[in-house]
């Protein structure tokens, strides 16, 4: 089934691909019309709850539509990433107008100077926040996560004169946790060979939603979860991927993968799995059970005490998922998804997963070469799939570990 | 050691090697300070200009000595130095060879808890800085040995140098680990792979992104997780006492050093920036040891000395610079060339410059909250671990305390925070009227850019402003 052909006769997947397709839509600007204000975001560590209890729409700050990073380049250099190059430049070109305030995460070196630039650069909004997220876990890191949710809180209030009330903040928790409940339930169904979803479709529902009200995110969530049941994507022969990265928001990136002969079926991005894993708690008290969950939730490179947790994950995921191959990416100049697809690799060439480590510009374009790339990783994998060949290696696996060591 | 050997290594032979070919023989050679002064003078012009096959195994150990043209004194406080780092790297490998405990501490953090549990400790980037110091090809064959395992390339090659350095098995196997999330996203990633690769337990400091109340609390929580996971570890209690007999070292350190930077303000400016570097370097590997405190009195003697008499380490001051970022690794000789070149004095730096606290160490509690307050305040780790302004705000401050007549920024390829604010960093420069030199290198990679490209570049720099 050509997935185009499929995407033109749902009319709710044309829907989302057209929101997911600017930094702005009908739902988000109706919504602000109607008087509510939008809050910008950084990271998946920001939590969303207290954003949406103070009355505001959590918009996921994004780089989809952007022309380029020449007025970003004045303030970052080439050794930057390309994320935070082009989201500069779209703010210094006006693109966020319609955002109200502003939410900073200290998440690596490249974005946490984005809160510096912007505050340089004076553009709007005023309220420019650095939320600030331990770099592990345990009893320590919860209790200053917990202290940072109620700093954050009272920063929301005093600028903006408003009131977050404990019970506001439950309310907002039982709606996303609806909303990640749904989520759930649609990425699960990658587990099954039908694969009614296919990877760049649930890369632009994750566009979609986090760019729009969570009310209307839930009503769109309940219709796809409705219209997708016994869609077919799978194609004869198509390899099953696990796709692990950091920011990665071109759905066009994802297609070029699948149209080559796969599915991606799991992930671990940012626009991904990381965005709705793990439920907050409804019975205990608001702001802890936010700080838990947002601590312990499937955790990005950025997280120094979790990298175990993390490659356990992929281990299960690709067991449930029935994974075929490892599409690990990294933004050039990352240093933090540079060290994790070292772990990848080792890890992956530890279990027998064939792996492909790509590493590329956000918006580069290269599609060529990508495309070179992927088509001879997946003919490898398919000739191991069809011969029993122990020559095989993984593309972009350890070739030296072959190599004895001279010491040993 | 030739980088073609590389393949030839034998377990641990970069640390043998560094201690017994170069460090003892340092070490005995700086017993006459004045004798050794004298033959780097008289073979200067074997030396000094330009490295070739005969002097290149040499070389920039010389050079680190100040090349013929650093004062006998100095040397002289370097010698306890020496035999500090030598005590280190031996009790290193001894505990390696009778399988004792022995903690790997990141360079960012210095090892004062682990004194306090009297277990061996080792600093992870000790071959990088030694390496490249010391002066040999083995720093980029270690870089290229990581990269060529998957370390990425743009990662900072102080930290990734000692991924390849454990490959080779050329560091010590350590028993545990003790980590930081500062100052760099480079660090978090290294440390991850080196946690990963040896499989022992792991503790990561998680540096606050503020200096405020909040911040240095949350810090002081970690040093008192990570004494408890060392209690746990280890299956022992702290040693308050131990702990308490080298924070009163430190705080002597201290005292020495920000006196020698007070000094330092003077002009015509008495000390050379070479010996806070290397006093920080000594910090990281060698705290614990009382040598360390005889290294910072030596060089605050020295620094004494000429501020007392009103003459400054070059005869004709003629350019004061402000280093900002951090120093170059495989060309320490900067400070002694621009000093001999041009009468240029670097008067402060990114890690030189002390502004710790004096740690109060009358109850375990006061000890604990000082000591973290002041490793947040070491070099690199202060400015590095928040907003711009504590990098900018601590340059204004400098060049306002130093009367710095230029600044030279550091751009280390690995820093990508610091890149992040060069526009900041220029504007701020630019606005003060402050002439500036941006260099592009890599501060530990000496393929990146040459010692000659970058002897060009500040030749240039000082001609273009007349100081020249």
């Amino acid at each position: 089934m050509n997935i185009m052909d499929d995407t033109s006769q749902m009319k709710i997947l044309k829907k989302i691909t057209d929101i997911a397709a600017s930094e702005r839509n009908d739902y988000l600007m109706g919504a602000k019309r109607s008087g509510r204000k939008v809050i910008g975001y950084f990271c998946s560590y920001v939590p969303e709850e207290v954003i949406h209890a103070a009355g505001f729409i959590p918009y996921r700050m994004r780089a989809v539509a952007s022309s380029g990073t020449e007025k970003g380049d004045i303030y970052f250099s080439s050794l930057n990433c390309t994320f935070v190059r082009h989201c500069f430049d779209k703010a210094l070109k006006g693109d966020f107008d319609f955002l109200d305030g502003i939410v900073f995460l200290n998440g690596c070196d490249h974005t946490r100077r984005l809160y510096d630039n912007w505050r340089y650069a004076d553009i709007p909004p005023v309220f420019r926040y650095m939320f600030v997220a331990p770099h592990k876990t345990g009893t320590t890191a919860e209790k200053r996560f917990s202290g940072e949710i109620e700093m954050f809180k009272k920063e929301l209030e005093k600028h903006f004169n408003v009131t977050i009330s404990d019970e506001a903040l439950a309310s907002s928790i039982k709606l996303y946790n609806r909303k990640r409940q749904l989520l759930q339930s649609i990425y699960e169904t990658g587990k099954s060979n039908e694969v009614p979803l296919r990877g760049s479709e649930f890369l632009r529902l994750m566009l979609a939603l986090t760019a729009m009200p969570v009310e209307d995110s839930i009503a769109l969530l309940e219709e796809l979860k409705g219209e997708i049941q016994g869609r077919s994507t799978a194609r004869t022969g198509d390899l099953r991927i696990f796709l692990a990265s950091g920011c990665v928001e071109e759905p066009d990136h994802l297609e070029l993968i699948e149209e080559l002969g796969a599915s991606i079926v799991a992930d671990n991005i940012c626009l991904g799995t990381r965005n709705f894993n793990l439920a907050v708690s409804e019975d205990d008290e608001p702001v802890p059970s936010l700080a838990r969950r947002y601590l312990y939730h499937l955790s990005c490179p950025r997280m120094m005490n979790t990298a175990r947790e993390r490659l356990a994950y992929m281990q299960d995921t690709c067991r449930e998922f029935q994974v075929d191959a490892i599409i690990a990416e990294k933004l050039k100049f990352c240093d933090l998804w540079g060290g994790e697809l070292f772990l990848y690799r080792k890890e992956s060439r530890k279990l027998g997963i064939p792996l492909l480590a790509l590493e590329r510009e956000l918006y580069g374009g290269s599609s060529g070469q990508m495309r070179t790339r992927i088509q001879a990783f997946y003919e490898q994998v398919m000739n191991r799939r069809n011969t029993a060949d122990v020559l095989f290696r993984s593309a972009g696996d350890d070739y030296q570990a072959s190599n004895k060591n001279p010491v040993d | 050691m030739m980088f073609s050997r590389k393949k030839q290594l034998r377990s641990r032979e970069l640390l043998k090697f560094n201690i017994s070919h170069r460090l003892n023989l340092l070490y005995v050679a700086l017993f006459v300070p004045r004798l050794l002064y004298f033959i780097l003078w008289i073979l200067r012009p074997f030396y000094e200009r330009n490295e070739n096959w005969l002097n290149k195994t040499w070389r920039y150990g010389f050079l680190t000595l100040g090349g013929g043209v650093m004062h006998p004194a100095e040397m002289r406080a370097y010698r306890a130095g020496i035999k500090a780092v030598i005590d280190n790297f031996k009790t290193a490998l001894a505990a390696e060879r009778n399988n004792e405990p022995l903690a790997w501490v990141e360079w960012i953090l210095n090892a004062e808890i682990i004194e306090a549990f009297d277990i061996a400790s080792f600093n992870t980037e000790s071959l990088n800085i030694f390496g490249n110091t010391m002066g040999s090809e083995y720093p980029p064959a270690l870089i290229a040995e990581a990269e060529s395992q998957g370390v990425p390339v743009e990662n900072c090659s102080a930290v990734k140098l000692s991924v390849g350095s454990y490959f080779l098995k050329q560091i010590p196997e350590p028993t545990l680990i003790i980590a930081a999330s500062h100052p760099c996203d480079s660090s978090i990633s290294i440390y991850q792979i080196l946690e990963y690769l040896t499989g022992v337990p792991t503790f990561s400091y998680d540096a606050p992104y503020w200096k405020d109340e909040n911040s240095y609390d949350y810090f002081t929580m970690n040093t008192w997780d990570l004494i408890g996971f060392l209690e746990k570890q280890l299956d022992k209690k702290i040693d308050w006492v131990k702990l308490r007999e080298v924070l009163e070292r430190v705080n002597e350190i201290n005292f020495y050093l920000r006196e020698v930077c007070e000094m330092n303000r003077a002009v015509p400016c008495p000390g050379t920036m070479i010996s806070l570097a290397l006093t920080w370097v000594i910090r990281e590997v060698a705290v614990r040891s009382p040598l360390a405190v005889s290294m910072a009195k030596g060089v605050y003697e020295a620094t004494k000395y000429r501020f007392d008499k009103g003459v400054g380490v070059v005869k004709n001051e003629r350019v004061r610079v402000l280093m900002w970022f951090p120093p170059i690794g495989f060309f320490t000789y900067i400070f002694k060339w621009m000093e001999h070149e041009f009468g240029a004095v670097v008067v402060a730096d990114f890690i030189g410059h002390i502004s710790t606290i004096h740690i109060n160490t009358e109850t375990p509690e006061t000890m604990v909250h000082d000591l973290s307050r002041s490793q947040l305040h070491l070099g690199m780790g202060r400015q590095c671990h928040g907003p711009v302004e504590f990098i900018v705000d601590e340059l204004e401050k400098m060049l306002e305390d130093y009367s710095a007549d230029c600044v030279f920024f550091m751009g280390h390829n690995g820093c990508k925070h610091g890149w992040a604010a060069l526009k900041i960093i220029k504007d701020f420069l630019k606005k003060k009227g402050m002439p500036a030199l941006y260099l592009n290198l890599d501060i530990m990679d000496k393929r990146h850019t040459s010692e000659q490209e970058i002897k060009k570049e500040i030749t240039d720099f000082f001609r273009s402003h007349g100081w020249a």
